[in-house]
């Protein structure tokens, strides 16, 4: 039999990683380490070997709160909040043009960081 | 909806419908017992098949005959391992309810509790056993894991993603290698047939026997039930056939079995079984290199233990 | 660029590339046996990358060479014999007692001290070389470097972790420490032809490389408050003068099984 004394060498980390400068953090997966440093060396090449990456959290899974399967039946919601999103407002495309106006939807709008045609 | 306040019945009831409804188990989610234990069965065997196959490669790490074939077979051994950390983690979430961890699956490999894929346990005598382990091994693990990537439970599912990304390298790996024998000299063209004369009877085992019958009892039904896997394993053998058999000849090699044929009246491949005595043989750690190997194995984590001893509990280093 | 070379100095540039590239492929080489050996599957995983890196430098090197008319790199490394090796002593002595294949009883310490040292080494010459005259070797000393990073964060976690660990552990660092160092003498050196190498600019002279490799290493034993010697021997030979161990000749032969059943085939 192996001796119980090395059971604390193996705590859960989460590892995630961002895989571009405008990429957003995203979870990979799970490794075992016996604390965040070497969780951090193990990381990287455990699960980006190949693939372009530019940084790298680990999180050590007891410190993270996750939802229980119970908490996650608190997600789910109505299909009845149109006036949250622009689907609630397409009708102003058909009313704008009586104004010979063109809508401002948000193709339009998200395009306004570059160069605004006069 | 409330899982913990139903009854076993309705929770069972609820969690054979998410799976119908092609819905993903998750770890901490409720699963029947019979779900838990299989899905750890198969698993565990999978992840520590991954750590054990290691072996029989790496024997031709440091002998692979050039700096691109050292380079390859390192990189493609390493992913074994990977595939082996990915498995065992799967397995320990699944564990850890039961209070086992990756100390516990060490052990129950070391007891021979926990048992790991009948062609690991075979020689690979020459560097043509390196090339035809990638080819035609990780061919037939193409075709089983590929089949479980829809499986219902999650982390399985996303684990297999992972690996067979990494498969589609290894077999092009293994080609390379069988390739360059294969249009080399009359040696290195002895190389591969002797391989595939060895090696065709462990194939043909690894994806287990066609029925229940053969060694009393079957799995099969069960990974069906809950959806883990949808093809039995003679289908998966004949889908193993279909792919490799018309590569393996077109390169000029033979298959030692003169029986082998397509037969388009029975719609499937007419083959010689192997010995599924000797099958069980194997997976009860009595194969040719199977005590050898789990020596190299226990070796390591004996002599490593002060190392995980050392950084237990963990310690706060810069 | 080689044209303008004297004679003498393509000789020492030669002999500079060996000793880069044999470093290189002999660690690289060590570290693959371990291969599923390693105290932790995830440490498998990721020392494989480092090792796999580490024969990539010794290719590159291996191809200026073969640039240099040297002969192929597959024949550079693996069909020449011990006595024609350049690289450090330290680099070839095995991982412990035992085969690779055969009760292997590796030591992990040894590996972390062997390989800390040899990293932290290999990073003041990868920045010395980044001046280096010649060119196409400054320009891989700028490829190296880029992954020469991640071998050093990992080897120092390692090496300073299982030291702060005391114990047990510690002693075994210690005595893994004093091994390294009696053959450590061997990295730093640049071998017979030293001065001509320096001289043609290749790389900067063994004393400005030692005391760089001191000012890196001396703090970080501050830290751990441990003594550092900073003196290096070469007990069991010089390898940049072509003196090896058995362990050499072993690994050598494994090495080479397959490439010598027929070395122009192609495989």
């Amino acid at each position: 039999m192996l001796s119980s004394t090395s059971k604390e060498f193996y705590q859960e980390y989460e590892v995630f990683s961002k895989r571009t400068d405008t990429a957003a953090m995203q979870y990979q997966f799970s490794l075992l380490a016996p604390n965040e440093e070497l969780a951090l060396v193990f990381a990287q090449e455990n699960f980006m070997r190949r693939e372009p990456v530019v940084d790298i959290w680990v999180v050590k899974r007891s410190q993270m709160r996750k939802m229980t399967p119970d908490e996650r039946q608190s997600l789910p919601r109505l299909d009845n909040k149109d006036y949250r999103n622009t689907k609630g407002y397409g009708y102003l495309k058909k009313k704008w043009r009586q104004y010979e106006q063109d809508m401002l939807d948000e193709k339009e709008i998200l395009s306004w960081g570059g160069k605004i045609n006069k | 909806m409330n899982q913990s306040g139903s009854t076993e019945q309705e929770k069972y009831e609820l969690f054979m419908n998410r799976i119908k409804a092609g819905e993903k188990i998750e770890a901490d989610d409720w699963m029947p017992e019979e779900y838990r234990k299989v899905l750890i069965k198969l698993i565990s065997m999978h992840g520590i098949s991954e750590i054990m196959g290691a072996l029989p490669e790496k024997e031709w790490v440091p002998k692979a005959p050039s700096l691109k074939r050292k380079l390859g077979i390192m990189a493609k051994v390493q992913d074994e391992m990977g595939h082996g950390q990915l498995l065992l983690r799967v397995t320990e979430d699944l564990m850890k309810p039961l209070g086992r961890t990756r100390e516990d699956i060490m052990n129950d490999l070391f007891t021979g509790d926990l048992k790991f894929h009948n062609v690991f346990h075979m020689e690979a005598p020459t560097w043509g056993d390196a090339g035809l382990i990638g080819w035609l091994v990780d061919g037939a693990a193409i075709i089983t894991q590929t089949n479980m990537l829809g499986a219902s439970y999650g982390p399985y599912a996303r684990a297999l993603k992972r690996i067979c990304a990494e498969e589609v390298f290894h077999a092009q790996h293994g080609e390379a290698i069988i390739m360059a024998l294969a249009e080399g000299t009359e040696e290195q063209k002895a190389m591969v047939q002797d391989a595939v004369n060895r090696w065709w009877e462990p194939l043909l085992m690894f994806f287990g026997p066609g029925d229940a019958k053969a060694l009393g009892t079957s799995k099969q039904d069960i990974t069906a039930k809950y959806g883990i896997r949808t093809k039995s394993n003679e289908e998966l053998r004949q889908d193993f056939f279909t792919k490799y058999v018309p590569r393996i000849l077109s390169l000029g090699l033979t298959i030692p079995d003169s029986t082998m044929h397509y037969s388009k009246e029975a719609e499937q491949w007419i083959y010689q079984q192997p010995d599924w005595a000797e099958f069980k043989k194997i997976v009860q750690n009595k194969g040719p290199k199977s005590q050898e190997r789990l020596r190299l194995r226990k070796l390591s984590y004996e002599n490593n233990e002060w190392v995980r001893k050392a950084l237990s509990p963990a310690i706060d280093a810069g | 660029m080689t044209e303008q070379l004297s004679d003498k100095s393509k000789q020492a540039l030669i002999n500079l590339l060996y000793q880069l590239a044999d470093d290189d492929f002999i660690l690289a080489f060590r570290g693959s046996e371990w291969l599923g050996l390693a105290p932790h599957i995830e440490e498998d995983v990721a020392y494989s990358s480092i090792n796999q890196d580490t024969m990539g430098h010794a290719a590159m090197f291996y191809k200026l060479l073969e640039d240099l008319g040297e002969g192929d790199v597959d024949e550079l490394s693996h069909a020449r014999k011990s006595t024609l090796r350049k690289n450090a002593v330290m680099l070839e002595l095995a991982n412990g007692p035992g085969h690779y294949l055969k009760e292997p009883n590796y030591d992990w310490a040894f590996t972390v001290v062997r390989n800390y040292y040899y990293s932290q080494a290999k990073k003041v010459k990868i920045d010395s070389l980044k001046q280096s005259s010649y060119k196409p070797l400054a320009d891989a000393a700028v490829k190296v470097s880029m992954e020469l990073y991640y071998h050093l964060l990992h080897w120092t976690v390692w090496f300073k972790q299982l030291i702060q660990a005391g114990g047990e552990a510690k002693e075994k660092m210690i005595n893994a420490i004093k091994k390294a160092e009696a053959d450590f003498g061997d990295v730093l050196s640049l071998g017979p032809l030293a001065e001509d190498i320096v001289q043609s600019g290749f790389i900067e002279s063994e004393t400005v490389l030692t005391q760089a490799f001191h000012k890196r290493m001396d703090p970080v034993f501050q830290g751990l408050s441990i003594p550092y010697s900073g003196r290096f021997q070469q007990i069991n030979g010089k390898g940049r003068y072509g003196e090896h161990t058995e362990e050499l000749v072993q690994a050598l032969d494994t090495i080479n099984e397959v490439y010598k059943i027929n070395p122009k085939a192609v495989w």
